[in-house]
């Protein structure tokens, strides 16, 4: 390569990175202002204007937070609720993206295409009607309030995520486990899940965030406030008049770790998911 | 089974047999999508049905007695000014979060392609305002435009483009633009991971060949990106059309459809009118024109979805 090749390859390469620095800044400046926001005094985080880099760091904030909030119980919520619509719905998911993908029966691409109209429904459209549900089947104000609608609308996602997946499982594998004299459910268990393990990797997490960040449901059809989740819970911190911006803050840094962390460990698989959930191929 | 009575009087015997026969030969897989089939059924057909149905009654919130008052609810709808308000809301609602997001996420897309270093801490990067929860990324934005304490309008007086803090969310002619910030952050990740996803499908040969042949980097992704990528961004697009038509959290945590429903999109008024006054028939009735326009883009999606053939 020549000497003015180079140089211009260096340079395209500076303004690369500085385009990607640049937008990466501007995405992550909401971020900065949550986090920066609450290491700031209560007299500094009520200074106008706002300063830009906190004049006296402290973490006091998350000291106060424990025991002026409910954070620990509206996480814990989460959690419920969260692993509660991940159980149901690959209970619900996993038989039947296997069947459509070992079978080939009447009415089956009705129910594909069925589940991927359900995809279109949003809930909030349905609300009205969803909210006469939940009341006739006894549901109101209990953690399955939000987890039967929750799962409701991550089902087509899993299904149709899993149905592809077990496609390509060559059902030699199984045919060679039942000559060997496996069960139905062993086979599933032992032989066809494991190997589909990127796959429910992709609809666990799928269906974990979805049940973590819904506000929508909790909203509706909980009004027991010892139930609510991280999302409700911040909601509620934001008064009509008065509102404890550093605690609500703190509450949302300390709300938003437990994704931080699974975005670390399962970066790949997320974005397998979000791919697949709407791009073929 | 209600099903199998039904079958059994718009039909002749032998057909119910051999129809029997068939599900009988089938009866595992049946039996394996039947808990999905009857939760969706139950979780979403019905209050579809039950949502048409309460369009045509009348049911104050005060008592159980439910008038039937047929298309009252739409008639009125439509003579309404609020209805076409809220049509104009909600079109520049969607449009203008659609376009930031699809111009961003592409603009951080095509800036990722590349064989660069840092390529998955920069991606993670991207996708984590994806994945935390709206409400969550809705009051940081209402911290951050917060008309004293807020960063945007410290920054804003710093570089001297204002000279006094200005209330967005408070201001009913551009509350609405501070909530789109809001959405379009949000929204974009998404669109930045699938167009890359589909960018990183382009053979790399037509870069080459096109190279060779002298084109210009703009060239190259005017006559190669576009129209490469254009059905991913079809389908990206329909799909981001579908979540910002029906966006409920992100709005309703920032403004609640305010100042005086300059912020009200078509599922805020649903939510208002239907849950918050209590007015269930006129609520449904505005689900079901929210239904008619999802059920447009549906179509739209399946069929750009089916194109294939072989899908299924």
């Amino acid at each position: 390569m020549t000497m003015a090749g180079h140089d211009r390859s260096n340079l395209r390469k500076v303004r690369l990175y500085g385009v990607l620095i640049g937008l990466l800044g501007l995405m992550m400046l909401p971020f900065y202002a949550m986090f920066s926001s609450t290491l700031k005094p209560e007299s500094e985080i009520f200074a106008a204007p706002a300063t830009l880099v906190p004049s006296d760091p402290s973490i006091q904030a998350y000291l106060q937070v424990w025991t002026q909030t409910d954070v620990l119980l509206w996480v814990g919520n989460s959690f419920i609720i969260s692993v509660g619509t991940v159980v149901l719905t690959l209970l619900l998911a996993i038989p039947a993206a296997y069947s459509c993908a070992r079978n080939d029966f009447v009415g089956k691409r009705t129910f594909l295409l069925a589940v991927l109209v359900v995809q279109m429904f949003a809930p909030v459209v349905l609300i009205v009607g969803l909210f006469d549900v939940i009341t006739q089947m006894g549901l109101f104000n209990t953690y399955l309030a939000v987890i039967v609608p929750a799962a409701a609308f991550t089902l087509p996602f899993n299904v149709w995520m899993l149905y592809g997946y077990f496609k390509t499982i060559p059902v030699a594998l199984e045919e060679s486990a039942r000559i060997d004299g496996a069960s139905q459910l062993q086979i599933l268990t032992k032989i066809v899940l494991p190997l589909t393990k990127p796959a429910l990797v992709a609809s666990v997490t799928y269906t974990f965030l979805y049940a973590w960040n819904r506000l929508l449901f909790v909203l509706t059809f909980l009004t027991d406030s010892a139930k609510y989740n991280i999302p409700r819970g911040v909601f509620s911190m934001v008064g009509a008049l008065q509102t404890d911006w550093r605690m609500m803050l703190t509450v949302s840094v300390i709300g938003i770790i437990p994704l931080l962390i699974l975005f670390a460990f399962l970066e790949e698989y997320i974005v397998a998911g979000m791919t697949a959930g709407a791009v073929k191929e | 089974m209600s099903l199998a009575e039904e079958y059994t009087e718009t039909s002749d015997d032998s057909r119910l047999e051999r129809g029997l026969a068939y599900v009988q030969r089938n009866s595992r897989a049946y039996l394996l999508i039947a808990p999905a089939a009857v939760f969706l059924l139950a979780v979403v057909g019905y209050p579809i049905i039950e949502t048409f149905r309460l369009s045509l009654y009348q049911s104050p919130a005060d008592s159980n007695i439910e008038t039937f008052v047929g298309l009252q609810h739409y008639v009125e709808i439509f003579n309404s000014d609020i209805f076409y308000r809220l049509l104009w809301q909600t079109g520049r609602w969607v449009v203008a979060g659609v376009a930031g997001k699809t111009l961003l996420g592409l603009l951080i897309a095509v800036h990722l392609k590349g064989d660069i270093r840092g390529r998955k801490f920069f991606r993670t990067a991207f996708l984590i305002p994806w994945g935390i929860p709206y409400a969550i990324s809705a009051v940081v934005f209402r911290w951050i435009e917060h008309p004293q304490f807020g960063y945007l309008n410290a920054i804003l007086l710093k570089l001297g483009i204002i000279e006094q803090g200005i209330g967005i969310l408070g201001n009913p002619s551009i509350a609405w633009l501070g909530v789109v910030v809001a959405d379009i952050w949000i929204g974009t990740p998404f669109m930045a991971i699938i167009f890359l996803a589909g960018l990183q499908s382009i053979p790399q040969e037509l870069y080459e060949a096109a190279a060779i042949d002298g084109a210009e980097k703009w060239h190259q992704f005017r006559y190669i990106t576009l129209p490469q990528l254009k059905s991913v961004v079809l389908i990206a697009t329909l799909l981001s059309t579908i979540w910002t038509f029906v966006s409920f959290d992100v709005i309703w945590t920032m403004t609640g459809g305010g100042p005086i429903s300059s912020t009200a999109t078509l599922v805020i008024h649903i939510y208002q009118v239907g849950l918050q006054n209590g007015n269930l028939g006129r609520g449904a009735a505005y689900s079901v024109i929210g239904f008619l326009f999802l059920f447009v883009f549906a179509i739209i999606y399946l069929r750009i979805y089916t194109r294939g053939g072989d899908e299924l």
